[in-house]
């Protein structure tokens, strides 16, 4: 399970792939306020890049990984 | 390298032969449809092909030459001469890609640059063809212009990031845009002007790429060397809920100081969708800060330009640090003059651009010190009205510096080695940043660079050292620790300066550098300028092509073969003419002589025949690779329609067999595999009620046993029950009621072998129409194989086919009997013995005997053949008896006596002869008589 949907929380872990994209889109569309754990995460797909680009939802937690954090710059409002 | 690739190359060899024929031949008949066709349906084929393997660049190319004979063949593009070329241009690139794959099994990531060249002319071939007719489908889209431009366009493109930079950066795509802050514009421009070569990497995926399986955000991230990225939409997406997520509208930028093979062989499957331009030292040098309340007094800046202009750049550098120390650092005018004096530092020779930024101070205008340089350098004579105070002092700065060189080399060498030190140890203090890893791998190798300068080799591998600990674990204190130690050790710095007064232009140390930036900036033609039309790729062909690969593979028709093998079967009968002959010399001539020098060449030629005929015979041979490849996939397909879990195993691949019995055993195969898994497997919840895996085992496994392939399909699945079987032939009315009794388990379980015989109940589309094992079974002893079958309720079954090497050549034992000679396949030959009378017995009317302790049937030939004749016993009275197996029983033949066993090429029988089920076939003997090969199972 790459990203855990919880009630206004997903949690991301290690590697997210392209298959994720679409229900993370719903998820956030649906959850307008809800927030992102990238803690553990490692990697996720360009496609789940593009969703949170667009929709820039809160981050909750910022990732380990800190390559991975550095890309993810963009998503600071 | 793999059996696929192999074959991949030999055809595509053929394929650009006959593109290069059929191109040969358009250039004489350039409307013929048919050979566009054909030439079209080659490329499409090699396209294809090379799309299995990892060859992206071969694929690019053939893509681009599809699409262009597409157009031509429908008439789109018209045929000509550059067309031509072009596309002969390409297939000898390919051919050269081929070469390469051949001997080192992949491709360089030198061709990438070549490909993508190769294919943007083809592509515009057909654009220009294209933009008269609107509609057409092919245009080539997504290829975007990676060749370096022209100077012209980076000076504007750089004239752009100024401006970008005013505007806090909205995404404007294919500029070299970025946003920085000092600390990393500084670290660019030390790498800049220290010799490496930063590029400005933008990455457009195309809309599609999530489809193709590619993840561009990974892609982006692999980039080694990184000081600056970021990732962009390309444009606001206007509704989230209607957004396709699917469709990719990201952008990458990134600032590297990879090296351009690295890039290339990163992007190498997109190399369409990347834009690469190397930026130059100077387009970094940009002030940060607000500019609000910048006064800085004219007198400084005029103070300070002299000092420069008078090459006393000590003294120059003491007055803009006196300057920083009284001004906020977060100033605009406190960012330009720390840029001052870092050029200073690092480009002590450019006078003209430091007097440029400094006098920005005064003009707060905004620079362009790129195409200032460029300006500069193309018309040095007016300087001055450019630049006011820049009396560029160069002559008079040279002359000094070679006079007192020889003196001061060492010290300056010295105090610049313990500058950049003391340099890279301000890199590093600065506080932690995001791009840490980044910057300590920089300063790494600046110091590993300077080092190697100073001719300090032993030093580089502490660096190194140092480097891996820093970079295990994330800070800098190790690379820092190492820097410290160094520079305490060091004579004090202020001694070393002494020594070798600053205002001698460093030049031993930085001679290189500056000369390498100079390239950069003055002679961008060199570097950008690469479609100049000289340029162009050309890849050897034509006639002064000496180099010529030769393909080691021959592909001959089938037909030249077996003519071959016919051939040497008539060598074979030829030569076994030869002991008749010496026979007739030695009994009829009586020349005794002769006939043993007959014997002797006999033996040589007999020698050469049977290496000829086994060499041959390899010719023909394939490996049952050729059908077992086709079982994972017929596997997959039927055990996921039956709902269970198969293994399916393959051994013994590469064991070979000849062509004609390797393509005659498919079908059967096919059908015991499709048995295993519809009768055989159980379904995974039966399975582990039983205590067994849930995943089904299905081996197949082909093995060499001296002159026959023994093929098994061995499973583990609920095994034959006999009795079921016994009962169900029973039914059926394939045994009675006394075979029912006496029929051993063994025996039983081969009755599935019996024709009309089926176990299952329910007709399905895989099995059941009792039609299966007995047409197995007639289809493998077509080919003189036999077939048989283990089973042990609840543990598996074992089939097994044995089947000959080759059908070529048959050994059989000749027979006598009612004075006529038979011969009879080795192969069913169990033995032979001599019966006395006094052994035969008789049970039910039929003539039987005792052999080994075993009761066989026995059968007299001439009965068999419906001859009247009585066998004829030898004189002691004993009756010469074969036995053979059939259907895995012995049964005795008895004829009247042996003759030798010969080699013989079986012809089977044709026309009314046909029809004849006791013989086999026919055979010319050496001494020109026929012998007639009889099929005992046929016949019994």
């Amino acid at each position: 399970m790459a990203i855990e949907y919880k009630k206004s929380l997903a949690v991301f872990t290690e590697f997210v792939g392209v298959e994720e994209a679409e229900n993370l889109l719903q998820w956030l569309l649906k959850n307008p306020k809800g927030k992102i754990n990238l803690a553990t995460c490692e990697h996720i797909h360009a496609a789940n890049l593009q969703v949170l680009m667009a929709i820039k939802p809160l981050v909750a937690a910022w990732p380990a990984d800190e390559d991975l954090q550095r890309w993810l710059a963009v998503l600071e409002k | 390298m793999n059996a696929l690739l192999e074959q991949f190359l030999s055809e595509s060899r053929d394929f650009l032969q006959g593109i290069g024929e059929k191109l040969m031949q358009l250039e004489s008949d350039p409307e013929s449809i048919p050979l566009m066709t054909e030439l079209f349906r080659f490329v499409h084929t090699l396209k294809g092909n090379s799309g299995l393997f990892d060859f992206p660049e071969m694929t690019r190319v053939l893509h681009a030459s599809e699409d262009l004979m597409d157009a031509v063949r429908h008439g789109r593009v018209s045929y000509s001469q550059d067309l031509t070329d072009q596309l002969l241009d390409a297939m000898d690139f390919v051919g050269i890609l081929m070469d390469e794959i051949e001997t080192t099994g992949r491709i360089g990531n030198s061709h990438a640059t070549n490909s993508v060249e190769l294919t943007k002319s083809l592509r515009e071939l057909l654009a220009a063809a294209s933009t008269e007719s609107e509609a057409h489908a092919a245009t080539p889209h997504g290829i975007s212009d990676i060749d370096h431009p022209s100077v012209d366009q980076v000076l504007e493109e750089f004239a752009a990031v100024e401006v970008d930079f005013a505007n806090d950066t909205t995404a404007s795509f294919g500029e070299p845009a970025f946003e920085l802050n000092e600390v990393v514009a500084m670290e660019l421009y030390r790498h800049a002007t220290g010799g490496a070569r930063v590029f400005w990497v933008e990455y457009i995926p195309e809309p599609e790429c999530f489809f193709k399986g590619e993840d561009p955000f990974y892609l982006s991230r692999q980039v080694p060397a990184v000081l600056w990225h970021q990732s962009l939409l390309q444009k606001d997406i206007p509704s989230l809920a209607e957004m396709d997520v699917y469709s990719s509208q990201l952008v990458f930028q990134l600032l590297t100081i990879a090296t351009q093979e690295e890039l290339d062989d990163i992007f190498r499957y997109v190399p369409d969708q990347i834009q690469r331009i190397e930026i130059p030292a100077l387009a970094f040098v940009v002030p940060f800060g607000s500019e609000h309340d910048d006064t800085i007094d004219d007198e400084f800046i005029t103070r300070t330009v002299g000092f420069i202009n008078d090459g006393n750049l000590e003294r120059a550098s003491h007055s803009i640090r006196t300057m920083l120390e009284l001004s906020a650092p977060e100033l605009w005018s406190s960012s330009l003059l720390r840029w001052a004096q870092l050029i200073i530092e690092l480009e002590p020779d450019n006078a003209l651009i430091q007097c440029a930024l400094i006098n920005q101070l005064r003009t707060h205008e905004p620079l362009d010190l790129v195409a200032l340089t460029q300006d500069i350098s193309s018309k040095s004579a007016s300087v001055d009205s450019h630049l006011p105070n820049a009396d560029l002092p160069h002559e008079h700065d040279e002359h000094e510096a070679i006079n007192s060189e020889a003196s001061h080399t060492d010290a300056t060498l010295m105090a610049s080695f313990y500058t950049v030190l003391t340099a890279q140890k301000n890199v590093l203090s600065v506080p932690a940043s995001p791009w840490l890893a980044g910057r300590m791998k920089s300063v790494a190798t600046t110091l590993i660079a300077t080092y190697r300068a100073t001719h300090q080799v032993d030093e580089i591998e502490h660096i190194e050292h140092a480097l891996q600990q820093a970079l295990a674990d994330n800070t800098s204190q190790p690379l820092l620790a190492w820097i410290d130690k160094v520079l305490d050790s060091a004579p004090e710095l202020s001694d070393i300066q002494e020594a070798a007064p600053i205002e001698m232009p460093i030049e031993q140390s930085t001679q290189e550098v500056s000369v390498a930036t100079e390239e950069v900036i003055l002679d961008p033609s060199s570097k950008f300028g690469r479609r100049v039309e000289d340029t162009s790729p050309h890849f050897g062909r034509r006639a002064e092509d000496t180099t010529t690969v030769v393909s080691k593979t021959l592909k001959v028709d089938q037909e030249k073969i077996d003519r071959l093998m016919n051939l040497i079967g008539e060598m074979v009968v030829a030569k076994n003419a030869l002991p008749y002959l010496a026979n007739r010399a030695e009994t009829v001539f009586g020349v005794r002589d002769l006939s043993r020098e007959i014997k002797a060449q006999y033996a040589v030629i007999n020698r050469v025949a049977e290496e000829m005929q086994d060499t041959i015979m390899q010719v023909r041979m394939m490996p049952v690779s050729f059908i077992f490849q086709r079982f994972p996939r017929m596997v997959r397909d039927i055990s996921r329609k039956l709902g269970k879990e198969v293994e399916l195993v393959l051994e013994g691949e590469s064991t070979e067999a000849d062509k004609n019995i390797i393509e005659a055993l498919s079908d059967p195969l096919i059908h015991i595999v499709r048995n295993s898994l519809d009768h055989g497997l159980e379904s995974p919840e039966v399975r582990v009620a039983a205590g067994k895996n849930a995943t089904g085992k299905l081996l197949i496994r082909a093995t060499q046993e001296s002159d026959r392939v023994l093929i098994e399909i061995i499973d583990d699945g609920r095994g034959i029950n006999p009795n079921v079987i016994k009962q169900k032939a029973y039914e059926k009315g394939l045994i009675d009621e006394s075979a029912l009794e006496r029929l051993s388990d063994e025996e039983a379980v081969n009755l599935v072998f019996a024709a009309g015989f089926s176990t299952a109940d329910v007709i399905s589309d895989l099995s059941g129409r009792g039609v299966g094992m007995d047409v197995v079974r007639s289809a493998v002893e077509r080919i003189n194989g036999t077939v048989g079958i283990e089973s042990e309720v609840g543990k598996g079954t074992r089939l097994y086919l044995s089947l000959p090497l080759s059908m070529a050549v048959t050994n059989v034992m000749i027979i006598e009997s009612n004075e006529q000679i038979f011969g009879v396949p080795m192969d069913m030959v169990v033995e032979t013995v001599r019966v006395p009378r006094v052994q035969l017995s008789s049970i039910k009317q039929k003539q039987t005997t005792v052999l080994r302790g075993r009761i066989v049937p026995l059968l007299s030939l001439n009965e068999l053949l419906a001859l009247p004749q009585e066998q004829v016993p030898n004189e002691d009275d004993e009756f010469a008896t074969l036995v053979v197996r059939v259907h895995g029983e012995h049964v005795g033949i008895v004829v009247d006596d042996f003759r030798e066993t010969v080699d013989i090429i079986l012809k089977p029988m044709s026309g009314i002869l046909g029809g004849l089920g006791g013989f086999s076939g026919a055979a010319l003997l050496g001494d020109g008589s026929v012998l007639m090969v009889l099929n005992p199972r046929e016949l019994i």
